[in-house]
């Protein structure tokens, strides 16, 4: 059998869309390490000198809990979208990616509905003021998440979200951790050590 | 199934209207282009931020009141704004728009990474800064000692800001991933030159550190809101908790760049190579990560202040030497090819050198401020510290202008007006900060107010070298106007060569090379003896 010599493989793409995400994810997570990093350490500065941080009762598990299981389960079908889209499966990658927004969307709803519950106003304290920023500013990042899968979603659609332009759910799917992993710090430092 | 992705009609066909001047200048991508709209916007707000220092330094002639300004929360505005202006509205955005605009050529990239993200970093960045300069006019700001500004008006500052911090991030954000993912085969990342590598580094800080500036914007911002403010919005303490972007050691950081056009620059123009690039790679990174936790300094623990720690004192002290490292390796190639610069060395070199003495002496004195038995760290240390540091970018900007301006505008600029800009810029800086050095060690507080307590000893040195950093102020002005003159006398010039200073690096190349050392170009020369 005579000898085949093969073309040379194509250069590697480079990953800018994932690489361009991991730097502004990572620009979002210093923001609220920025805002977490304050809140803790005026929390015990507070707490050290025998004032209460949040009034008695003020903070409910309960609705705390209930939106960390739906981001729970929403990294599962995040992680199920990019698996889809990775094996060219279409209505899969419709699907999890559909079900993940529906779960932010949710998240949100629950949100709003609990602070608008809640009778405890901004400008109750110090504690409030964080608790407002930093739960608002998790939503609006859960948003910004949303209205990122539905861009997916639509480009899916029209046949873009394919194994070989896969960056985009990828890239998506880090912002979406993210968004996740900061949850799992408020679920901690405000609804469960309140 | 087939792909819906279709390449874009670039062909005009009949019956399309071509865009307008406005129309193309709003929509464009050309890196190039929005490279020079932020140069062009930052050097108008430069104007804007050193009047306002001007004035500030002119109220410090009379310290037994307030007579300048209406009161001494006026006098506050105007100072803090000359601060927050002359960093995030003028030193930095110019250094971002020469980035742009350079970084792709050099890393030899087709466009910017993300070209419309640019876009639209450059627009949301100058709305920003529009509504943060409009804020300090109408009576805003970010707070005041005496909680005597407008609480609207200072919403509105910090609303500016946040989009300020963003349009830079945005903009940083496109740069650091053109340079770690849009090079061609063959660049590998130790083999980037300088001003790349160096804006790859402080673009990572700056994302790192900018958002932190944007949590404590929004904290106060939300509190401001709030009925009563319950403690970050309190108008007197807005400042407290965001100066620290400000002073040492964020200001490196920002700084940062400027050793890399001064590695680029001096090389080409000395014709030597720089003798180990590597380890200029590996020492500049030091610096970025030394500038790095500024945002610590002021919030996160009240009883005991991170500014009186060891950290700090260190990252201020390693500072000195890591820079000294730098000019060293850049004077001895200077030195080697000092045969090459010709009677009349190029203006971007004069500008280059200057900067990097202009950036040990803010190092020095940051590390000097750092000594706490000197209690120099409220006093008016500080702002020559800044305005050190800050300067030595200026001017190096102004020598990446100068440098680059031939290939990124296509024109020729008088290159002796531009040297002779930046030389009263250099002198201007010279004359703010050494006063400013001295005063803090008689007691001036960096800021005074109508605080006579807080003034020093007007009856003593401390005014007559007020009145020296007036005159500073006012060459540092016209240094500024006469950078802005060159550039629009450019604008009118000769059409400029592809390369006129036979450069070392992929942004003068005028066909295809191949990439194998971090100066491709010179070993092309090398090669065929040139």
């Amino acid at each position: 059998m005579a000898a085949v010599t093969l073309p040379p493989a194509s250069p590697t793409r480079p990953r800018t869309l994932v690489i361009g995400s991991a730097l502004g994810t990572g620009a979002v997570l210093m923001f609220f390490g920025a805002l977490f990093g304050l809140y803790f350490s005026r929390r015990a500065d507070t707490m050290a000198w025998g004032s209460e941080w949040f009034p008695e009762g003020a903070i409910q598990l309960v609705p705390g809990s209930m939106n960390m299981a739906t981001m729970a389960v929403s990294t599962v079908t995040m992680a199920w979208a990019v698996y889809a889209v990775i094996n060219d499966d279409r209505i899969h990658s419709y699907l999890a990616m559909f079900l993940t927004a529906v779960m932010g969307i949710a998240m949100i709803n629950q949100t709003v509905f609990y602070f608008n519950d809640i009778g405890l106003p901004i400008d109750h304290s110090e504690a409030t003021t964080f608790l407002f920023v930093i739960v608002g500013a998790h939503m609006a990042m859960v948003g910004v998440g949303v209205l990122w899968l539905g861009l997916l979603l639509l480009r899916a659609l029209g046949g873009q979200d394919t194994s070989r332009h896969r960056d985009l759910v990828s890239a998506a799917a880090l912002y979406w951790y993210a968004a996740v992993a900061v949850y799992v710090v408020i679920w901690y430092g405000i609804y469960i050590a309140k | 199934m087939t792909m819906s992705e279709t390449a874009a009609d670039t062909t005009g066909g009949a019956g399309v209207v071509p865009p307008t001047s406005l129309e193309a200048a709003v929509t464009t991508t050309d890196h190039l282009v929005v490279g020079r709209a932020w140069i062009a916007s930052g050097a108008l707000f430069l104007v804007v931020s050193l009047l306002a220092g001007l004035l500030a330094n002119l109220e410090r002639l009379d310290l037994a009141g307030v007579g300048l300004f209406g009161s001494a929360d006026e006098f506050f505005q105007f100072w803090s704004a000359h601060r927050v202006g002359f960093v995030l509205l003028a030193v930095v955005p110019v250094i971002v728009g020469l980035a742009t605009a350079v970084v792709p050529l050099q890393v030899g990239a087709t466009s910017i990474v993300f070209p419309r993200a640019a876009a639209l970093g450059f627009w949301t960045w100058l709305l920003g800064a529009v509504l943060t300069v409009t804020g300090f006019l109408i009576d805003g700001g970010l707070g005041t000692p005496g909680s005597g500004s407008q609480r609207q008006a200072v919403a509105l500052t910090l609303v500016g800001l946040l989009m300020v911090i963003g349009g830079i991030c945005v903009a940083s954000l496109c740069i650091v991933t053109t340079v770690a993912a849009g090079r061609p085969s063959g660049m590998s990342l130790d083999r980037v030159p300088l001003f790349s590598w160096t804006l790859l580094v402080a673009g990572t800080i700056w994302l790192a550190t900018l958002p932190v500036l944007a949590a404590n914007a929004v904290l106060a911002y939300v509190d401001l809101r709030g009925r009563p403010a319950v403690g970050f919005g309190a108008e007197d303490a807005i400042w407290e908790q965001l100066s620290w972007a400000f002073t040492h050691p964020q200001v490196y950081v920002f700084a940062l760049p400027l050793l890399g056009i001064a590695a680029d620059v001096i090389p080409v123009a000395a014709r030597r190579r720089l003798p180990s690039h590597n380890a200029l790679l590996v020492v500049t990174g030091l610096i970025g990560v030394v500038g790095f936790g500024a945002y610590a300094q002021p919030a996160f623990d009240l009883s005991t202040p991170v500014m009186t720690q060891a950290l700090y004192v260190v990252e201020a002290f390693l500072a000195v030497p890591l820079v000294l490292l730098v000019v060293g390796a850049l004077a001895g190639t200077l030195r080697r090819g000092a045969g090459n610069l010709g009677a009349r060395p190029p203006a971007p070199v004069v500008l280059a050198v200057l900067s990097l003495l202009l950036l040990v002496a803010g190092t020095v004195v940051g590390a000097i401020r750092a000594v706490s038995p000197l209690d120099l760290l409220d006093r008016s240390t500080t702002g020559a510290q800044m305005t050190f540091t800050m300067g030595a970018a200026l001017v190096a900007a102004m020598a990446g202008t100068l440098w680059w301006g031939d290939r990124t505008m296509g024109r020729v600029a008088p290159q002796g007006m531009g040297l002779v800009g930046g030389l009263l810029a250099t002198l201007g800086v010279v004359l703010v900060a050494v006063p400013d050095t001295l005063s803090g060690f008689m007691g001036l507080s960096d800021f005074t107010g109508a605080d006579l307590a807080a003034a020093g000893d007007p009856g003593g040195a401390v005014g007559a070298l007020n009145a020296v950093a007036v005159v500073g102020s006012l060459l540092l002005l016209l240094g500024a106007v006469g950078w802005i003159a060159t550039g629009v006398r450019r604008m009118k010039g000769a059409e400029a060569s592809p390369d006129p200073w036979g450069g070392h690096t992929l942004e003068w190349a005028t066909g295809p090379v191949e990439v194998t050392s971090e100066r491709p170009l010179l070993d092309a020369m090398d090669e065929v003896g040139a």
